[in-house]
């Protein structure tokens, strides 16, 4: 396709004399347009490239990276396990104003600069030009409506601002400097700010106010918002709102978005297909429009089947729902079918860990299993190297469920806490405790003469769990501890734990084994209540002392007040103090029972698809899955690698 | 006889009165064997119409021979149920040898190595056909306690010394699925006996009573019934055995398992005694026991269920394999026993998985026994369905 093919038309000339202005000549720009959008820039439906994306765009250098620049187009099938799963889109897009490079420090994405002061002042600065997928300008407009009519309305958020944004829970002061320019400032300071923005489910506060204005009371006509509510059977405006804003799973396809794809398809559906934004912000060096592959189709299929389909060429990327007890099937298929497999790291602080419950409604057990000495026998009494022979080839790495290497926080003694074999010293730590008698099967009976049964409870999802949980079972008969498995369903897991019905959970471990200090070390403290090792004492926390039960552990309080203290801190040399007492005494104390971590999670790329790594860490977060590998810069190539 | 010649082609034929003289009070003689058949019992004349039918006593020879096995599965099986070989995951069958290099040596297995593939990450055994390790019998292997009450290890063949010996290959921990496969036994073939002796017991006591007394009684019981069969029994067994509580010990959750099995089957056995004695009730001899003044029990119990027995045992034996196939299916799904105790469902829950079927058939091999076994207690039961009618 060649310039002079161009109709001459007043927009045609417009955008002329515009491109005339850049480096870019109008015939390079036309050879760059994607094979998805061209026709439509050809039909001038469309704007051309240099006005679609702003001014700067984010320019990714490929070859820096160790990547090769590629070619718009082609289709990128993937499987996925339910209809709600296509956030899985805004998770791997990884579209964020402020981002994590892969090494994880903080870069602007949408934003072309942010300056932050104390963690206490922001200010962010948007490119210009910057549009939203519908076209219309990204401007300081849609900062403002997300605060002052979304986030601030009392009908809308009625528990108010998320707690990211509160500071002991005072508000930040909100200003527009200009069209592009606005800013954040709290009386102290907010670490958790820029994580959450760069996080796999990011705090929003950037909505596009154009178009939600339509589903918003202080700005649409009462009767049409009626007609609005009425039509996608609502109760209220407020539903109608949240209803058509949900940009975490893009359910609905006119919603416009940042993302490098948009969904074109309306749910419910059994194939969700997304398409390229064609006012994505990203280029790369050579002036190509990201993301390079036009469509993404979602296909949604059981679960449990995902491997195998993929394994028959069905998926070109495909990480989630697969796991490494599939890799050597998978790995089988290379030989079959065009497909690679690359083992990524897993960055769970432990693939799977026992989480003995603080919470247990059960005054004995509730006594044991608080005695740091029990968790430490329970500990030292697991076999790891055989799990880890049995279970992973040998792959993954015996440990206690900390951070991992590859965090500038780590330390090879947490990881080696209580981690290594020794039957021995746990059997005396247990006869200390007052456990020593036992019965005729050589089992330890409890202080109210109860045979010492541990029933841990798991979602058994995989046979893996199962398999590892027999292994332990058998390394604990032989410190006179019984083991039970109960299976029971995900759902009802936090409930029934926070109730005390649960003794013992296996759960995979810390759920960030990356961190770098300026993260938030709330995982290593009871502030949540799906931390299923102190349920009520999280929802303590979490909901400010409204719900659960205050902790009464000293340690456990220790660990809260190290966190209180992280969040004052002003210097990265202060805070990763904090970090590293929190990671010891979480190693002393034992709060999960780690088995192996480092395991490796397979990744199935088309052999034809660029710019998938090898090798690299898989975790919801930091990484948020591929985000942070950047999903947008792979590409199809017509030979195989 | 004498023959008289055939007469003239149109003419009448001749008169014959046989001149042999006799006598109407006489009774014939009959041979021994008649006379045997006519003072044969019920039982025997069964046992000798059963007979005939050979596939049925085939099947009837190799359940008998499968009952008395699990008595002594701890003889039998050349490992325990628990015995881990960490060096030796996924395993697949040895093949028993008789020749080495052309001479006998007797059965024997060739010694294995086993090499990790990192490149694909499986373990690929090798046959080192330098190594013979012939098997041993009547050895000394795993140590066990024989019915919770001795201390035994003998095994009825084991591998050589330092040895392996995997007939049916090893699962994901290093398990001998031959070994499981016949620990297994013990587990899925006593719960169809206990399932369907609960089963049984209320059955004739429900069925009996409504057949019997009829009216009210029947009339609830029918109802009863019905509401029973219309619920979808694997929601119903999985509500059933999620009441269980995890701390019982295996050998209460079996019983469970079974109780449960055998409280939803007997309602079809119910309704075959109620309208068989629906029928029955009407005989001139329960009058007469009534006459006599015999209580219900004594008549349903004396009179009434001797008439139907028969028919009972091919309900019976037709019902087992519908026990053993919803053992397996209960924990297939995972909700019937549990781990540690294995049955030939938990062997094959274990064995669900695509790379199970690509890589690892022999895991599969449990199916084989539950095939065996429900084809011969259905060819068993055909067999005594023929033979309960000894007469026809």
């Amino acid at each position: 396709m060649s310039s002079d093919r161009f109709p001459i038309t007043r927009r045609g000339i417009l955008g002329l004399m515009a491109s005339a202005a850049l480096p870019m000549p109008r015939a390079l720009a036309a050879a760059l347009e994607p094979p998805l959008l061209a026709p439509l820039v050809y039909e001038d439906m469309l704007p051309a490239l240099s006005d679609r994306v702003p001014r700067e765009p984010r320019v990714v250098k490929l070859a820096e990276m160790g990547r090769q620049p590629g070619r718009n187009g082609g289709t990128l099938r993937m499987l996925i396990g339910g209809s709600k799963d296509i956030r899985l889109m805004t998770i791997c897009g990884y579209s964020r104003l402020v981002g994590y490079s892969p090494t994880l420090e903080f870069i602007p994405d949408i934003l072309e600069s942010f300056e932050n002061v104390d963690n206490r002042v922001f200010t962010f600065r948007l490119r210009t030009g910057h549009r939203w997928s519908d076209g219309h300008m990204l401007t300081s407009e849609d900062f403002r409506y997300c605060w002052e009519d979304v986030i601030l309305n009392k009908r809308l958020r009625k528990g108010g601002p998320p707690s990211e944004l509160l500071v002991e829970g005072q508000k930040p002061r909100f200003e527009v400097l200009d069209q592009r320019t606005v800013r954040y400032t709290w009386h102290g300071p907010n670490p958790d700010f820029l994580p959450s923005l760069a996080a796999p489910q990011q705090l929003v506060i950037c909505m596009p106010a154009h178009y939600l204005r339509n589903f918003h009371q202080k700005y649409q006509e009462p009767n049409r918002l009626a007609g609005l509510v009425k039509e996608q059977r609502v109760d209220e405006w407020v539903d109608l709102h949240i209803k058509m804003s949900n940009s975490y799973r893009q359910e609905n396809p006119e919603l416009p978005v940042l993302e490098p794809w948009r969904n074109r398809t309306r749910p419910p559906a059994e194939q969700f297909v997304f398409e390229r934004n064609p006012f994505f912000h990203r280029v790369d060096e050579n002036g190509a429009q990201l993301p390079y592959i036009d469509k993404v189709v979602l296909n949604v299929s059981s679960a449990s089947i995902i491997a195998a389909k993929a394994c028959t060429g069905e998926s070109d990327l495909q990480a989630t729902s697969v796991d490494f007890t599939d890799y050597t099937y998978m790995k089988d298929a290379e030989k079959r079918y065009p497909v690679r497999v690359g083992l990524w790291k897993a960055t769970r602080g432990s693939k799977v860990a026992l989480l003995p419950n603080q919470n247990v409604s059960d005054p004995v057990w509730r006594a044991l299993l608080r005695d740091v000495r029990f968790r430490r026998a329970l500990s030292l009494a697991i076999d790891r190297d055989e799990i880890n022979k049995v279970s992973f080839f040998g792959l993954a790495t015996p440990s206690a469920d900390t951070i991992l290497p590859d965090s500038p926080l780590y330390k090879p003694e947490y990881a080696a806490a209580y981690a290594n074999h020794d039957p021995a010293a746990a059997n005396a730590l247990l006869d200390a405790i007052g456990l020593a008698n036992r019965n005729d099967d050589g089992i330890r009976l409890l202080p109210d003469g109860r045979v010492a049964q541990v029933v841990v409870e798991t979602a058994g999802e995989s046979t893996l769990e199962t398999d590892i949980l027999e292994l332990v079972g058998d390394h604990w008969r032989d410190i006179g501890i019984s083991l039970f498995v109960r299976t029971s369903q995900r759902e009802v897991f936090r409930s029934r734990t926070m109730g005390g019905q649960i003794m013992m959970t296996m759960w995979p471990g810390l759920e960030n084994g990356v961190p770098t200090a300026e993260m938030n070390p709330g995982q290593l403290a009871p502030t949540l209540d799906d931390q299923l090792q102190w349920p009520a004492w999280g929802m303590y926390y979490l909901s400010r002392g409204q719900k659960g039960q205050a902790p009464d552990l000293p340690e456990a309080i220790e660990q809260i007040r190290l966190l209180r203290t992280w969040y004052q801190a002003r210097s990265d040399a202060e805070r990763t103090a904090i970090w590293e007492q929190m990671l010891s005494n979480w190693a002393e104390q034992v709060f999960s029972i780690g088995i192996v971590n480092q395991t490796r999670q397979p990744v199935l790329r088309s052999a034809h698809l660029r710019n998938v790594p090898d090798t690299a860490l898989y975790g919801f977060n930091p990484t948020s899955l591929l985000g942070v590998y950047m999903p947008d810069t792979f590409w199809y190539s017509e030979d195989t690698a | 006889m004498t023959s008289s010649p055939l007469p003239e082609p149109g003419a009448p034929l001749a008169h014959f009165v046989s001149t042999a003289p006799f006598d109407p009070n006489e009774v014939p003689p009959i041979t021994d064997a008649q006379k045997e058949i006519s003072k044969a019992s019920q039982l025997r004349l069964m046992w000798w119409k059963f007979k005939r039918h050979k596939l049925a006593l085939a099947s009837g020879v190799f359940l008998a021979l499968l009952y008395a096995s699990i008595l002594i599965v701890e003889f039998l099986a050349p490992y325990n149920l628990h015995t881990r070989h960490v060096d030796f995951i996924h395993s697949p069958p040895q093949r028993v040898h008789l020749f080495h290099d052309g001479s006998f040596v007797g059965p024997f297995v060739y010694g294995r190595d086993m090499r990790l593939d990192m490149d694909t990450l499986r373990r690929i055994y090798t046959n080192r056909t330098d190594q013979v390790e012939p098997l041993r019998f009547f050895c000394r292997g795993d140590a066990y306690r024989f019915w919770g009450l001795l201390d035994a290890n003998l095994h009825l063949v084991c591998p050589a010394k330092g040895g392996q010996f995997f007939l049916l290959g090893t699962d994901r921990l290093g398990r001998d699925v031959l070994s499981r496969i016949i620990y297994g036994a013990r587990i899925s073939l006593t719960i169809g006996l206990i399932g369907i002796s609960v089963s049984f017991v209320l059955g004739i006591v429900i069925g009996g009573l409504a057949g019997y007394r009829g009216g009210l009684f029947d009339l609830v019981t029918q109802r009863i019934i019905e509401v029973l069969q219309s619920i979808p029994s694997i929601p119903l067994w999985m509500a059933l055995a999620a009441i269980m509580p995890v701390t019982w010990s295996p050998i209460l959750i079996y019983l469970g398992i079974t109780m449960i099995l055998g409280l939803l089957d007997w309602t079809g056995l119910a309704r075959a005694v109620r309208s068989k004695l629906l029928s029955l009730r009407e005989e001139d001899y329960v009058l007469a026991a009534q006459l006599m003044g015999a209580k219900t029990s004594r008549i349903i119990g004396r009179h009434l269920i001797p008439g139907f027995m028969s028919h009972l045992i091919a309900t019976a034996t037709i019902s087992i394999p519908g026990m053993i196939l919803g053992e397996t299916a209960l924990s297939f799904l995972g909700l019937g026993l549990r781990p540690p105790i294995t049955s030939w469902g938990i062997l094959l829950t274990e064995a669900r998985s695509v790379s199970v079927i690509a890589f690892y058939p022999w895991l599969l091999l449990p199916t084989l026994p539950v095939v065996l076994v429900i084809l011969a207690f259905n060819f068993l039961g055909d067999g005594l369905r023929d033979a309960a009618d000894p007469y026809k």
